[in-house]
């Protein structure tokens, strides 16, 4: 009431007194309706003033009553509606209030959800009109009513959501607004995802571009393409990844290929990123042009295209993209890598190893521990596709020069070449393999120190024992890594001198990318010099004054390391002296006047003698006896009196990696190649394990791993090695372990089917591998399969096949007859043979005597080619083998079934039990027709076969039925056993085809044939998925063809899948494989096809 | 031995001696175990890859030999020691082409003693190279001579042969290639002693390609690292390395002026395989080799 005075009076002084009237005899409609009432009235004289400010007076009268009607539905409607009137008004056209009331109480359907959305509705109108027209309010309105069939919770959460994005949005609200609108129809469900990826996306998209990605988002959500979220999100990225002045390009190319495939689009706007990646925009138009074309012939092909899973995208991609893709030239490289090493190397990228986390991070620097060669997955350094090969060939063979060369074969005591060693000098710990040789040399005080430490230290490797040496460690690693990849460049070039123009290039290259030596602290600057002269720069380095003697003492041990007879020892012996000089120049900012360039090469000084300061290089390295160890930065101890003190130093910081050098860990490498070796190298006893201890503690003395972070880390802080760490690193040793039986299992393990090798069940069950084309290597016994005698059924079937192709079967007769007998007969008339053919001698005679020419040709020879084959033919059983075929003209193979679903499935269980009882044919069917056809005829021909079925589920399961063992006479049972082949379950074809090859191993014959006969594609579970599963069951599948045909079989596949070719000629060569056109022309092409392979 | 104006020489299969002393580096006691065999009659069988010097070597045992068991001696003004008759087998290589057979004449038919025979009778070394290729059939005859009976059945004459002092089978065979079906049989290999040839190591095959090609040191240092390089790759997917004599037609070729990585790609990369993606990868390992 006090609110109707209110309202009272200010109304008083504006409407005419009749209208004055109506308005209260609102009031009271509104209030009188129910009980709750009186609020909405309330409400409604509270905003009454401020309405009748904004409208006409006949419509402020119309205000009134609309909302006395959205009362009298509901009353806290009523009371939402008056509340936002004022506001709403003021953006709200008062012809439209009407239309906004209804759309309001549209949603309301009696409920206590629906009210609460419709009074959010009007509470939430004036924002909404903030940023929307009228039309696409109503639009926007709309499609909260179509969702609010759904789902009132998400149609109130969009109300929220749309009230924000809206605000970010410009005209594509339109568009946006019809893409939810569709979505409410089609999957309502993926309308929070829409609205989420809208608010994440669309801000990345140019704005002009917004409204024309979200008409093509909604056309593919029409055609039940796309997730819109998804398509959303993907779109905006792929925008978002070309240049913006090209996005418009992209949308248009996209909308073209929306109208050849649907299905290709989204594909497209998924992979672009990736695409970017590679080429440029101009020549990802070229490669869209490609794939259009193939998706206008096929839609299935473009769709594969634009994922880029078809050979021909990546190939089309790969001619125009500058950049080299390890996967592309993997087999190459790694083949390449064999022949240098000779040995079992591997190739992977580099993520793989960091992936392990076995103490590698770097995810793009080329690498090795020794087996395998990690390098970068893509390199794109230079404009040209030679360049980047030739870089990424220099980087394998550096990687190569570590194995090849030996820098993991570091033995400590093993002599250098070209140096007195200081290694039996240094003080150091006594183990059980140091030689006692050694421990008497040493003067007896430091003697009784290496003792005494020999106790607490036992070193996992020589590296680490090497290492252990130095009071700074990181520093000696350094070192020790640039002298040995400088020992290795020099080898290498030395070696392989085809190599050295693109090794210096790349050599030149790294040098061009280096830190300025004065920019850096003295210590770090000198570290930066002796890489420079390992990338032999020779002239204009930096050096202070004071240090120029340091350097060229440095350069020209690196200079005695770098030639080709060196060894490992030989860099673990210049380390020692390189490190020694260093330890003298502080870590101190140098003003850049004081460097000067130096040129090694202008100064023929007199040649020192680098060993005559070993007794200086030697105090270096003790000292501080407890402090070894320490990764952190050297602190010198009280007790090391030799070392200088040096005040104000920096902290030391290891150079930047010489990208073509990459990541060199000799202490892990070390350890885990020395795994592989016999256990005899190891210094710890034979045969016992290491402990996760022993290795912790080596991890943390090491520098190549790094912990927690460390930087600035006091002397004593030791870095925190994770546990995990450290047992993926013992479960990477284990696998090295070459007593281990499973260390051939690689670390490309198959994402769908966990587990490791199976083993042989009984005897009639043997284990295969199984080939990975992703890791170009073997699952070790992957595969169980379970050979079974097939049971046997009628003969029924064999008789009425023999019976219905009666004059077929003649024919076959007949042309196997003229194949059989050259077994046996000799060939005449030669002019050469085994002996003379007597009737051709006695016509020679009468020739002669009788005063004609006589021929020459009198000798006989027996026939070249004995008939001496053996075949062994291999149905597919799959499920898709059930398949009828249409020989009535009807094409459903489901014709005849009934249409309610129990009904059906009896129908289906009769239909199977019916087995050949059927009024039609399946593609088995036809696949026996034909085996009973030929080896009827096969039996009279006296060729060795055997005839097998195989199917199966999962690579535990694969099945192998024998219906005739290779050698087993053609008995009775052999058709009753034809009889009984059905389809069962899917195909693995792989195991099935070693099977069959084994089988044929075991039999003698001059030539020998594995014939299959399938209805498609290889695929059975985690053999055959979508997308990269696929090419893994046909890669499979083609490999054990590949195994046959080494082991001197042929192999031959005859399918009835007409959409064979795409894969056949990936599985089999050109010639050994045919598609019938008509599966019905399978019993007459059979025996053709025999003739064809045996002869 | 008749050397002909036209240029040619022409010898009878027996009498052919070698005179020159065939170029050959023992790779270890070879030479030794063969001599001894030689003089124990105990047949020899030589196992090895194509290209590691077999046939060289047999050549060279029978220079080597004849010039130890007869000196210089010469009768008639001919050269006198131990023949060599080789016969390189094939598959259609049947008994009758190693033992002889009947020929028309003018008044009937003549016997024309094969190749095995003439050794037999001569007591020369019958050098049966890739023995394996030949048929069946010619396994019964070898037999017979292999063991101690020393005799050579000629079933259409009827007769027996006793084989003269010198012969000396020597066969060949590289267990490599041939499929399983064309292994030599156990009844066949254990009549002989057994000689493994292989890839001389890369020191010794640089002085052979430098003597028999001609090339300069640095290439055949190079020619026998590229070979010992491609040989690697025996376990993945090569199934013949690539052979010495290969090795040496490179070093041929580039003394000839071809450059070396062409010649390396003529003779070597595309000599021993046909994959084109083996191919590529050889031509890397070549390419890295040859500037």
């Amino acid at each position: 009431m006090e609110s109707y005075t209110e309202a009272r009076e200010s109304l008083g002084g504006r409407l005419r007194d009749n209208d004055l009237l109506a308005w209260a005899a609102n009031g009271l409609e509104v209030s009188g309706k129910t009980v709750r009432s009186w609020e909405a009235a309330a409400e409604y004289f509270k905003a009454s003033s401020e309405v009748q400010r904004q409208l006409p007076s006949g419509q402020f009268i119309r205000w009134g009553q609309i909302g006395a009607k959205l009362c009298a539905d509901s009353p806290s409607l009523g009371v939402a509606f008056f509340k936002s009137s004022p506001e709403a008004l003021q953006r709200l056209r008062p012809r439209y209030i009407e239309d906004w009331a209804n759309l309001g109480r549209s949603l309301y359907r009696g409920t206590w959800k629906s009210s609460t959305l419709a009074c959010r509705y009007y509470e939430s109108t004036p924002d909404l009109l903030e940023n929307l027209n009228f039309i696409e309010f109503t639009r926007f309105s709309e499609f909260l009513e179509a969702l609010s069939l759904r789902s009132y919770d998400l149609a109130s959460q969009s109300l929220t959501d749309g009230v924000v994005l809206f605000r970010e949005m410009g005209s594509e609200r339109e568009a946006f607004i019809a893409v939810a609108r569709v979505l409410a129809d089609k999957s309502w469900r993926d309308i929070r995802g829409y609205f989420d990826a809208a608010g994440e996306s669309l801000g990345r998209v140019d704005a002009g571009q917004r409204g024309r990605l979200l008409t093509l988002i909604r056309k593919l959500v029409q055609l039940g393409q796309a997730n819109a979220g998804e398509a959303l999100a993907a779109g905006a990225t792929a925008l978002s990844s070309v240049p913006v002045d090209r996005q418009s390009r992209l949308l248009e190319l996209s909308e073209l290929l929306l109208a050849a495939s649907p299905t290709a689009t989204p594909e497209l706007l998924r992979q672009m990123p990736t695409i970017m990646g590679r080429v440029s925009f101009n020549q990802f138009e070229e490669w869209y042009a490609e794939g259009l074309a193939a998706s206008r012939e096929n839609s299935d092909s473009g769709m594969s295209f634009f994922r880029l899973e078809s050979a021909r995208a990546q190939e089309i991609l790969d001619t125009l993209a500058s950049g080299v893709e390890l996967s592309r030239i993997r087999d190459l490289l790694r083949t390449y890598c064999r022949a240098l090493v000779g040995e079992s190397i591997e190739l992977s990228p580099t993520s793989s190893i960091v992936e392990k986390n076995i103490g590698w991070v770097e995810g793009d620097a080329p690498t090795t521990e020794g087996s395998t060669i990690y390098l970068p997955a893509v390199v794109d350094r230079f404009a040209s596709k030679d360049a980047n090969f030739s870089w990424y060939k220099v980087v394998a063979t550096h990687q190569v020069g570590h194995i090849e060369f030996g820098s993991f074969n570091f033995e400590y005591t093993r002599p250098s070449t070209s140096f007195s060693d200081l290694r039996p000098h240094i003080a150091l710990p006594v183990t059980s393999s140091t030689p006692q040789a050694i421990v008497d040399e040493l003067p007896p005080d430091m003697r009784d120190a290496a003792v005494e430490k020999g106790i607490e230290g036992q070193w996992l490797t020589d590296m680490s024992r090497f290492f252990d040496a130095f009071p700074d460690r990181k520093l000696a690693h350094d070192v020790f890594t640039v002298v040995e990849d400088s020992r290795l460049d020099a080898r290498l070039m030395h070696e392989y001198r085809g190599i050295v123009a693109a090794y210096l290039k790349t050599q030149g290259e790294s040098l061009s990318e280096r830190p300025e030596i004065q920019d850096l602290p003295m210590r770090e600057a000198m570290l930066e010099f002796i890489v420079r002269v390992s990338l032999k720069q020779r002239s204009g380095l930096k050096v202070p004054r004071e240090h120029e003697a340091t350097a060229r003492k440095i350069a020209r041990i690196l200079d005695s390391v770098a030639t080709f007879t060196t060894t490992v020892e030989d860099s673990a012996e210049g380390s020692i002296r390189i490190y020694a000089l260093l330890t003298e120049v502080p870590n101190q900012e140098i003003p850049e006047d004081e460097f000067e360039d130096i040129d090694l090469d202008d100064q023929d000084e007199q040649e020192e003698e680098p060993d005559e300061d070993a007794q200086k290089f030697l105090q270096s390295l003790q000292g501080d006896g407890d402090g070894d160890g320490e990764a952190a930065d050297q602190v010198p101890d009280d007790d090391s009196e030799e070392q200088e003190q040096i005040p104000n130093d920096e902290d030391y910081e290891s150079p930047e990696d010489v990208s073509y050098r990459g990541d060199f860990k000799p202490e892990l490498a070390q350890l885990l190649s020395q795994m592989m070796q016999s256990s005899d190298m190891m210094d710890g006893e034979p045969g016992e394990p290491l402990t996760e201890e022993q290795i912790k503690e080596m991890l943390e003395q090491s520098t190549e791993v790094d912990g927690e972070p460390q930087e600035g880390g006091e002397g004593d802080q030791e870095a925190q090695i994770p546990d995990e760490l450290i047992q993926n690193l013992l479960k990477e040793m284990a696998k090295r372990d070459p007593q281990d039986p499973q260390s051939n299992s690689g670390p490309f393990v198959h994402v769908e089917e966990d587990g490791g090798p199976l083993e042989a069940t009984d005897e009639r069950s043997f284990v295969y591998d199984e080939w990975d084309f992703r890791g170009a290597e073997y699952k070790p016994r992957w595969c169980l399969v379970h050979e079974k005698d097939m049971a046997e059924g009628d003969l029924s079937f064999v008789h009425d096949t023999l019976s219905d192709n009666a004059s077929l079967v003649r024919d076959i007769h007949r042309q196997f007859e003229r194949m059989a007998p050259e077994t046996f007969r000799k060939i005449k008339r030669l002019e050469d043979g085994e002996d003379h053919d007597l009737d051709s001698v006695i016509e020679h005679f009468v020739d002669r005597r009788s005063g004609n020419q006589p021929t020459d040709k009198i000798y006989w020879r027996r026939n070249k080619v004995e008939r001496d084959v053996a075949v062994a033919f291999l149905l597919d059983m799959s499920a898709s083998t059930a398949e009828a075929i249409d020989e009535t003209g009807k094409s459903d193979d489901d014709w005849g079934a009934p249409d309610d679903p129990v009904e059906y499935m009896v129908w289906l269980r009769s239909r199977r039990a019916e087995g050949l009882r059927r009024s039609y044919k399946r593609i088995v069917d036809i696949e026996k027709e034909g085996i009973v056809l030929l080896s009827n005829a096969l039996n009279m021909l006296g060729d060795e076969f055997g005839i097998y079925g195989f199917s199966g589920y999962g690579r535990e399961n694969v099945e192998f039925y024998v219906i005739k063992e290779l050698g087993e006479p053609y008995s009775e049972s052999v058709p009753r056993k034809i009889d009984r082949i059905a389809p069962l379950h899917a195909t693995r074809m792989g195991p099935a085809i070693r099977h069959a090859t084994m089988k044929l191993q075991n039999v003698e014959a001059k030539s020998k044939v594995l014939f299959m006969i399938t209805d498609g594609r290889p695929q059975d579970r985690g053999y055959s998925r979508e997308g990269v599963e696929k090419e893994y069951a046909v890669h499979d599948t083609k490999q054990a063809l590949v195994e046959a045909r080494r082991d001197g079989i042929h192999p031959f596949c005859l399918t009835v899948d007409k959409a064979g070719h795409d894969y056949m000629k990936t599985m089999m060569d050109d010639l050994s494989y045919e598609v019938l056109s008509d599966i019905k022309l399978l019993p007459t092409r059979l025996p053709e096809l025999y003739q064809q392979l045996t002869t | 031995m008749t050397q002909a104006d036209t240029g040619f020489t022409e010898t009878k299969v027996e009498e052919y001696y070698v005179q020159e002393e065939p170029f050959y580096i023992p790779h270890s006691d070879e030479i030794e175990l063969f001599t001894a065999a030689y003089n124990e009659q105990i047949p020899v069988l030589l196992k090895g890859p194509t290209g590691t010097g077999k046939t060289r070597f047999v050549e060279h045992m029978a220079w080597l030999l004849s010039t130890q068991s007869k000196g210089t001696v010469r009768k008639h003004g001919k050269a006198e020691g131990i023949p060599l008759v080789t016969v390189a087998c094939h598959e259609d290589l049947t008994a009758s082409d190693l033992v002889g057979r009947f020929l028309i004449d003018t008044d009937g038919t003549r016997w024309s003693d094969g190749p095995l025979t003439r050794a037999v009778k001569a007591g020369g070394i019958c050098y049966l190279d890739e023995v394996v290729e030949a048929r069946k059939d010619t396994t019964v005859i070898i037999h017979s001579l292999t063991d101690h009976r020393r005799t050579l059945t000629i079933d259409k004459l009827g007769q027996m042969i006793e084989a003269a002092d010198g012969f000396l089978m020597v066969i060949s065979y590289n267990p490599g290639y041939q499929s399983a079906t064309k292994d030599l049989k156990h009844s066949t290999r254990q009549r002989f002693v057994a000689l493994e040839f292989n890839f001389p190591p890369p020191d010794i095959e640089k002085d052979i390609i430098i003597h028999e090609s001609g090339c300069d040191e640095e290439t055949a240092v190079q020619l026998a690292k590229l070979g010992e390089k491609v040989r690697n790759l025996g376990d993945y997917g090569l199934s013949e390395g690539a052979s010495t004599r290969v090795l040496i037609y490179a070093g041929r070729l580039i003394k000839e002026g071809v450059a070396a990585r062409r010649a390396a790609q003529v003779a070597v990369t595309w000599g021993i395989t046909d994959d084109p993606q083996l191919q590529r990868s050889i031509d890397e390992v070549v390419t890295s080799i040859f500037p």
